[in-house]
């Protein structure tokens, strides 16, 4: 962190198209220097809450601050802050020493010091030597790197990134967004990265909240949100999940989830009463021969293998459980042979691996 | 070869009979006119000196410039009018914006010589405006005078190339482009300049490139404003005078195409050699935003101040129209409907003659322009360019050279069946207004070609579809919308134009609205009935363009629609 | 199924009005086509006056500027579709006369005399037949007029009085054939040197110079400018439609009938004779008395009937005083038009500028004489008047052929070339106007 960098708060933001409501009760702090992450799936309103931070789209209601000031009602070109487009726009009429050196011009920087400011910005992404060619002539990767160049070499306040790997293809992606996080971290500036792909938001970011329909369904640590969804949607959107669901009831001195199909897990005795879900991830569960021993917290059922799908690292099993199907995968190893369809196994499943959620 | 073992005998053929019949209507006959350009008129013999007289006498030197001032300056007030009709139309919330659009491509139907004469009756040194003026405060202003009145009427007249190409343009312009630029600091007019601008110049040097070369070209305006010190008129009137063959008309004739053609090529070359593919995207771009109240009051002002302008002529004609005497004064002195009973009753063959000529002219554009953008952008034949440019050459071209053209190439030819000269068989005037149209209906065409994925036509062919069944049951559906589009820029001004017809009608029955138009404005009694039919005909072509406007809307919705589907299935 | 059924039909519709179209009209027999630069406000009262007396055929008019319609002669002759050639100027039926594109023809009509003032009515060769007498003279505008607090003008002379400067309007001899009529008219009655002078006088206070001839009916009938010179019937016929407009014939006008004539090979050479029949006869005849037409019958009885409110040429109430000289006409007639588009209509803003000159500096000297400067404008009229050739030489039938291009043998021989020529005249023009502006401009500030 430097001590330009500034936080970014969001109160209470509504926005709509017309009498599409789009963005509902947005509320949000990103610390100074933060590199955060918008997810969700595609329409979910992350652009639109992006943009609005940068003075695109209608007047939301509600209050934008960045550092201290309201920007709410700014216009976009009074905001100095930095937005790199999904599709880089980057001005086909302009070279790239041109479409650097722009905001610069914008901002009546005396010449003597365009120069050498855009030199560092285009030597800082590597693409100096070819400061004379027009963006037609670059490839995809060269693309995005100039149009994160133009944005920093005006040291805005806060950096904007709309899905900048979208466009790239899948090694450039992992080798962009590591030279993204390692210059976010040099800069020292606040930044927002939106995808909807989560190995992206979880490799990149610092922390990152996760939006369904217009709502902030959840924020925090990529791990605290794999691990401690606290909705189905961000559970189900997160990484694979089993789901079950059944109800809590007392049973003796405690409580457990009970169930459609009578699967039973035990549960804190402070979980209140009611209809609930059951989640657990297909990682947690293992397959184990009939009859092989486990220990106490340990939930075993017995199951037959529905169908089984290869996935490189692992095999994905799916396993019928007294009519419920649920999702196992195993770690593979060269040699294991694949458990036939029909096969009679037994699931097991540790109970600290389960979440119960309510909606 | 390539073209056999690929199936690409049925489009060699369209593309052959394209090329003959832009051959035998457009390269031979303008070759025929341009030869008397380089006859020794002495010897009989090849020359240029006819070329050295034309740069040797003051008088031509004088119009040459004049014309490139009035073309030049054309298209500068051109730019002004049409770039706020464009730019708040297409960036901004505004009520009305599809009838702005509307409204200021009607100038281009502008019925020949009433229009100037509702201009004058307007505009001129005794106008109703200057007799207003002279009443309140003592001055007038000569705005129908010499080159400036050329330059205004020009420039009301033709703006709407510009604005229709500039509007594309913009429509079509990636709104994170400008998004970009304001993110980093621009607004306002320095973003219209370094950014808006350059990325909309191709359709900006389009439109520019054909007002430039329209004025140029176009001889009935000054003409009609008593300007004889330009090239398109001193063709006009050495050609047409009794006895005065010499073969100056035709020097004149030659430099008017090679400008025209240059103008083209210069447009051509202003956006070469930059990428406008990466910004454009599919659908419209759409990045428009509220204007504040007293925006919005400004904008307002000046589009109704600009829409005022444009559309006087119209209303001067309505008042012509209605009008009983109108002499000297502000007003008609009375108003009547005897002019349009007068039309309904001798002039419906005007009417239809101009629904037919202009209609079949329009459908073999539109047939001719599928065939050509087909086969150069979807098939490898060689020299396929050369129907692209032929095509699109047509435009440089000027009225009275092709009419002139047709006279002396088809005079002798006897069509069968009918028996007369094909020169003087009214099917000569489809002809030539379908060869003047192409390059609109060309533009129109190729732009709807580019924007139909190959894949769609490759997974037709994939599925036992042969080229033929390709092009009918799949390209042209979906191109309806530009091939729409075509007819009616097509259509349109095919149905008020003259400077070919005139030399082409040769009985009154087979006579067009313009040439009903022209008859009519002979006498004294004619203005009222002339002026009506005018109307007449900007209200047919209006209803024309405004249907076809809807059918482009339906298709472009539904072929939307298909391409998502494609696209869906393509994922 | 259903959609082939549709399409078919389509096509069939379309194909019926292409058949229909291309074919009613056009019944082979009995048609008659005329090429005339008659309005249509003339044209249509013959065309349904001569269709009603003979039903079946169809008269096709096909309006022409009197110039184009003979060049649309002259260039369809190889293969010609006109019966009739009807126009105005007699020199145009000279030329096609000349190119022998005419055809003879003997009028079975009496009661028509053999002259119209000093004008024989027919032509003497028996190639054309005149059908209406036309005098020349100015229109103005009323309410113009009275605007402007201007006279009205009386004779040619008038109209070259600073008075009329910018007031004035006409066409150019090259664009209309009247005009040319017109022009010629006065440089026969004047003669060349005086005539010329009077239209540079009158060329100085144009306002403009018109394109068609009818622009200048239409310029006074819009209050474009006041006065107009013009033929009589379109003065007579915006009277008639009711324009605030009026005519009158200065004395030098020529009466010169308007003609008519079979076009050689015509295809239907009997319904074209048949037309000149009805023309010439006593109901053809007083069509032209329709308030729309307004033109001067040549059958003098009818000038003790319906014709009674216009002026009888026969009786001399027309005063024209002018014998026109066809043949001279026609030996100069593209020299003519030359000249007059190079000293007048391509140079107005010069000549112009000259002229207004010249008025300031003559009415400065009214109010201040001073003989030197009165000998200084003097010398500028003279310059503004000059013409670059005298009458001899327009009357060289070796020059005149430059101007004529239309070689009938590729062994005719022309030296010199029409732009060449023109181009040295301009020289001349332009260098005289710019003189002399600059004396009167002198002149004038003598005699401040
Ligand atoms: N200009 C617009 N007009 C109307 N609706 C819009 C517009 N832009 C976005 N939306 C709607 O807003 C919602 C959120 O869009 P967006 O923010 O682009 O989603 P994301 O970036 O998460 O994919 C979507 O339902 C979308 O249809
Ligand atoms: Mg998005």
């Amino acid at each position: 962190m430097n001590d330009r960098s500034q936080r970014i708060l969001i109160e209470n933001l509504h926005l709509s198209f017309g009498d599409t409501h789009v963005l509902k009760g947005i509320d949000l702090e990103i610390a100074p220097g933060e590199f955060f992450a918008f997810l969700g799936p595609s329409g979910s309103g992350k652009s639109t809450l992006l943009r609005a931070i940068a003075g695109f789209g209608p007047l939301p209601e509600g209050r934008i601050l960045i550092g201290d000031e309201d920007v709410t009602r700014q216009p976009p070109w009074a905001r100095n802050v930095g937005m790199v487009f999904q599709s880089y726009a980057l001005w086909p009429h302009m070279t790239v020493w041109k479409n650097v050196a722009f905001g610069l011009e914008e901002r009546r920087v005396p010449k003597a010091e365009i120069t050498p400011r855009v030199e560092r910005a285009l030597d800082m992404v590597g693409l100096l030597e070819l400061a004379d060619r027009r963006p037609s002539q670059l490839s995809g990767g060269q693309q995005q790197r100039v149009a994160l160049a133009r944005t920093i070499v005006v040291e805005p306040r806060v950096l904007l990134l709309d899905e900048p790997l979208s466009n790239l293809d899948a090694n450039l992606r992992i080798q962009m967004r590591r030279e993204l996080r390692s210059l976010q971290r040099k800069l020292g500036i606040t930044t927002i990265f939106v995808t909807h792909d989560q190995e992206e938001a979880n490799t990149t970011s610092d922390r990152m909240a996760v939006l369904d329909q217009g709502v902030i369904q959840q924020v925090g640590t990529p791990m605290e949100l794999y691990d401690n969804p606290t909705n189905l949607f961000v559970a189900g959107f997160l990484g694979s999940a089993n789901r079950l669901p059944g109800r809590i009831v007392t049973e003796g001195a405690g409580r457990v989830f009970r169930a459609e199909n009578d699967i039973v897990i035990p549960v804190a005795a402070d979980e209140p009463e009611g209809e609930a879900t059951a989640i657990f991830r297909p990682q947690n569960v293992h397959l184990k021969a009939q009859g092989e021993k486990t220990d106490e917290s340990t939930i075993c059922l017995p199951g037959r293998i529905a169908h089984s799908e290869f996935l490189g690292s692992l095999i994905r099993y799916g396993v019928d459980l007294a009519g419920t199907e649920i999702l196992v995968d195993e770690p593979h190893q060269a040699g294991q042979p694949v458990l036939p369809e029909g096969a009679d196994v037994t699931a097991c499943l540790s109970a600290d691996q389960v979440r119960i959620l309510r909606e | 070869m390539a073209a056999q073992s690929r199936g690409q005998w049925g489009a060699a053929g369209a593309g052959l009979a394209v090329l003959i019949l832009l051959l035998a209507f457009l390269v031979i006959p303008v070759a025929k006119v341009v030869y008397v350009a380089f006859v020794d008129v002495n010897t009989g013999g090849f020359t240029l000196l006819n070329f050295v007289d034309f740069f040797r006498t003051s008088l031509f030197r004088e119009s040459f410039v004049n014309s490139l001032y009035v073309a030049g300056m054309s298209v500068v007030f051109a730019s002004i009018i049409s770039m706020p009709l464009a730019y708040f139309t297409t960036r901004f919330n505004f009520a009305g914006a599809a009838l702005i659009q509307t409204l200021g491509v009607i100038p281009l139907i502008m019925p020949p010589f009433v229009g100037a004469v509702a201009m004058q009756m307007l505009f001129g040194a005794n106008g109703s405006v200057n007799l207003l003026l002279d009443e309140w405060f003592g001055f007038t202003i000569p705005f129908m005078e010499g080159l400036n009145g050329v330059i205004l009427v020009e420039s009301i007249h033709y703006f709407p190339f510009i604005l229709i190409n500039l509007s594309a343009s913009l429509n079509n312009i990636d709104r994170a482009m400008e998004e970009s630029a304001q993110n980093l600091g621009a607004h306002g007019f320095r973003l219209f300049r370094r950014i808006v601008f350059p990325l909309a110049m191709p359709g900006f040097a389009a439109g520019a490139a054909l007002v430039f070369l329209k004025v140029f070209d176009d001889l009935g305006t000054p003409l009609l404003l008593n300007v004889n010190n330009m090239l398109a008129p001193q063709a006009y009137l050495r050609i047409s005078s009794i006895g005065i063959t010499d073969p100056m008309g035709y020097v004149i004739s030659v430099i008017l195409v090679a400008f025209s053609l240059l103008s083209l090529w210069t447009s051509y070359l202003a956006t070469r050699g930059r990428d406008y593919a990466s910004v454009q995207k599919g659908g419209g771009g759409l990045m428009r935003r509220d204007l504040r109240p007293w925006e919005k009051v400004g904008a307002w002002a000046l589009i109704l101040f600009i829409l005022a302008l444009v559309l006087s002529p119209h209303f001067g004609l309505l008042l012509l129209s209605f009008g009983t005497i109108w002499s000297f004064s502000v007003l008609p002195d009375g108003f009547t409907l005897a002019h349009y009973r007068e039309v309904f009753s001798t002039a419906l063959p005007y009417i239809t003659n101009t629904l037919l000529y202009a209609g079949l002219a329009a459908l073999f554009d539109v047939i001719v322009a599928t065939a050509i953008a087909y086969v150069v952008w979807r098939t490898d034949l060689p020299g396929r360019k050369v129907l692209d440019y032929l095509g699109t050459a047509a435009v440089a071209v000027p009225g009275v050279v092709l009419g002139i053209g047709y006279l002396r190439t088809f005079h002798d030819l006897n069509v069968p069946i009918v028996g007369k000269p094909l020169a003087s068989w009214w099917v000569i005037i489809v002809i030539a207004l379908m060869i003047r149209r192409l390059p609109y209906a060309l533009r129109a065409c190729t732009a709807a070609l580019q924007q139909v994925s190959v894949s769609l036509e490759e997974a037709a062919q994939n599925l036992g579809a042969g080229r033929f069944d390709t092009v009918r049951r799949i390209v042209v559906p979906l191109m309806a919308g530009g091939i729409a589009a075509g007819f009616v820029t097509s259509f349109a001004t095919a149905a008020v134009e003259l400077s070919a017809t005139i030399m082409l009608v040769s009985a009154e029955s087979d006579a067009p609205l313009s040439y009903g138009i022209y008859v009519y404005m002979q006498t004294a009694a004619g203005r009222g009935p002339g002026a009506a039919l005018g109307v007449l005909a900007v209200i047919i072509v209006g209803i024309a363009t405004w249907m076809s406007h809807r059918f482009v809307e339906r298709t472009r919705a539904t072929a939307e629609a298909d391409r998502k589907l494609a696209a869906a299935a393509g994922a | 199924m259903k959609r082939a059924i549709r399409k078919t039909a389509c096509l069939a519709a379309g194909l019926a009005v292409l058949l229909m179209s291309g074919v009613s009209a056009r019944a082979m027999e009995d048609s008659l086509v005329i090429v005339t630069s008659f309005p249509k406000d003339l044209t249509s009262v013959f065309k349904k006056a001569f269709e009603a007396k003979h039903p079946g055929v169809k008269v096709e008019m096909l309006k022409k500027k009197t110039t184009a319609g003979v060049k649309y002669i002259q260039e369809t002759a190889s293969n010609n579709t006109s019966d009739l050639f009807w126009a105005s100027a007699p020199d145009a039926f000279e030329v096609l006369k000349g190119d022998g594109l005419l055809q003879k023809y003997q009028v079975k009509a009496k009661g028509i005399p053999a002259k119209i003032g000093a004008f024989p009515i027919n032509d003497p060769d028996g190639y054309y037949k005149g059908f209406a007498a036309s005098g020349y003279g100015f229109m103005w505008n009323t309410r113009y007029m009275k605007a402007k607090k201007l006279p009205v003008p009386k004779e040619w002379d008038d109209l070259t009085k600073p008075v009329y400067f910018g007031h004035v309007g006409m066409s150019a001899p090259s664009r209309s054939g009247t005009t040319h009529l017109t022009v010629e008219t006065v440089l026969q009655g004047d003669g060349w040197k005086k005539g010329w002078a009077l239209w540079k006088g009158i060329g100085g206070n144009l306002k403009t110079v018109t394109e068609r001839s009818f622009g200048v009916p239409s310029g006074v009938n819009s209050g474009e400018f006041g006065i107009g010179i013009v033929i009589d019937f379109f003065g007579f016929s915006s009277k008639a439609t009711g324009y605030p407009v009026d005519f009158r014939y200065p004395s030098v006008t020529a009466l010169v009938p308007a003609n008519i004539a079979i076009v050689k090979n015509a295809p239907h050479p009997k319904n074209a004779a048949a037309f000149i029949e009805f023309l010439l006869s006593a109901d053809g005849q007083k069509l032209l008395l329709d308030p729309k037409i307004q033109r001067l019958p040549v059958r003098p009885d009818l000038y003790d009937g319906p014709a009674k409110h216009l002026p009888n040429p026969f009786k001399g109430e027309v005063a024209a005083k002018v014998k026109f000289d066809v043949k001279k006409s026609k030996a100069r007639y593209n020299l003519v038009n030359s000249l007059f588009d190079v000293m007048i209509t391509y140079r107005l803003d010069d000549l112009k500028a000259a002229t207004k000159a010249i008025h300031e500096a003559a009415a400065a000297l009214a109010k201040k004489p001073n003989p030197e400067a009165a000998k200084l404008l003097d010398e500028a009229r003279a310059l503004v008047a000059a013409v670059p050739i005298d009458e001899a030489k327009s009357m060289d039938a070796q020059f005149a052929a430059i101007f004529k291009k239309k070689r009938k043998k590729a062994t005719d021989k022309v030296t010199g070339r029409q732009a060449e020529v023109e181009q040295k005249w301009d020289e001349m023009v332009r260098a005289n106007y710019a003189k002399a502006k600059e004396l009167a401009m002198k002149a004038a500030a003598m005699a401040k």
